[in-house]
């Protein structure tokens, strides 16, 4: 068995390792495609929130989400992830720091732009 | 000591944004699960990768399975501790899932001889004083071992679980991780030594 100072050494310097892991972003495309994931697991189980309960709650919504969403049709029609049509979607889950500018598009939230 | 928990938010703050978080993203609501997103993945990804180096390859896969598992889970979450720390208890749940499968499937590198395995001088890593190059180096080291001697530190010496711990969840002896141990010990101090400085 190794002494206690070893093994405390080794935990020091395994613990030093923290630092430099808290400095990491996760990769853009790997959170669209978690988010993607989650919504598909969501999807499984029943419909989406509709969008209209979803800005009432205080979420903006995409350009594209806010035509759907002052569409004078039924709140069912509201409720697909209407991202699965969308090209941000597409390239946000491929290309790291996709050229994706929407706003309030989450897809393009996750790309790791630094803020002017 | 947990990155998970370096943010300064008052926890009593924190856990009623939780809750509401957590009430949204169980509505479905789909803004909330992208916030959820954002919120933690950078901390997931980050404490995951720092487990399984060099294995860059199976982070992302892992980093996903958490964030399903929070999902089926999330309607037990109480608030009785912040949505943070009942994350890292799920993505610790599941690093151990891993550690545990790759012991399995891993060849347990087999030494020679064991006598007098961590007799010869053991480096004095307290020597090094800048800590970004010590992690640094704790990597680039950790790199070159075979995955079982990895795994075997990383749940020792990171995660601080005691022999006889990884010995239930590996389903192995604890005089097998005893060995184990040793020779990753031994391994990892020879080329810590040898390690561009």
């Amino acid at each position: 068995m190794p002494n206690d100072s070893r093994n405390d050494q080794l935990r020091i310097i395994f613990l030093q390792t923290e630092d430099l892991a808290s400095e990491e972003k996760a990769p853009s495309r790997l959170k669209a495609r978690v988010y993607s994931a989650l919504i598909r697991e969501q999807q499984t189980t029943g419909p989406l929130q509709d969008l209209s309960a979803t800005q009432a709650a205080g979420h903006s919504l995409c350009v594209f989400e806010q035509l759907v969403q002052i569409a004078p049709v039924g709140e069912a029609v509201k409720t697909p992830f209407f991202c699965w049509a969308c090209h941000a979607r597409a390239l946000a889950e491929r290309i790291e720091n996709a050229p994706i500018y929407w706003p309030h598009c989450p897809y393009a939230e996750f790309q790791n732009r630094r803020k002017t | 000591m947990e990155p998970l928990a370096q943010t300064s938010v008052q926890p009593a703050q924190s856990t009623s944004n939780d809750l509401k978080l957590v009430a949204d993203i169980l509505r479905k609501d789909r803004k909330a699960t992208a916030e959820f997103v954002t919120r933690y993945a950078d901390s997931i990804y980050s404490y995951v990768r720092r487990r399984v180096m060099p294995r860059s390859d199976v982070v992302d896969d892992l980093v996903q399975e958490i964030f399903l598992a929070a999902w089926q889970g999330l309607a037990n979450y109480r608030g009785d501790a912040t949505l943070r720390q009942w994350f890292l208890g799920i993505a610790r749940h599941k690093v151990e899932d891993y550690y545990r499968k790759r012991l399995h499937e891993a060849d347990w590198p087999d030494g020679d001889d064991d006598s007098g395995i961590e007799s010869a001088a053991a480096p004095f890593y307290e020597e090094e004083f800048d800590r970004r190059f010590l992690g640094e180096k704790v990597r680039s080291v950790i790199a070159t071992l075979p995955e079982a001697y990895a795994v075997a530190l990383f749940w020792r010496y990171l995660e601080d679980r005691s022999v006889r711990e990884i010995a239930q969840l590996a389903g192995k002896t604890e005089k097998a991780v005893e060995r184990l141990l040793a020779r990753a010990r031994a391994a990892f101090a020879r080329r810590w030594d040898r390690a561009e400085r």
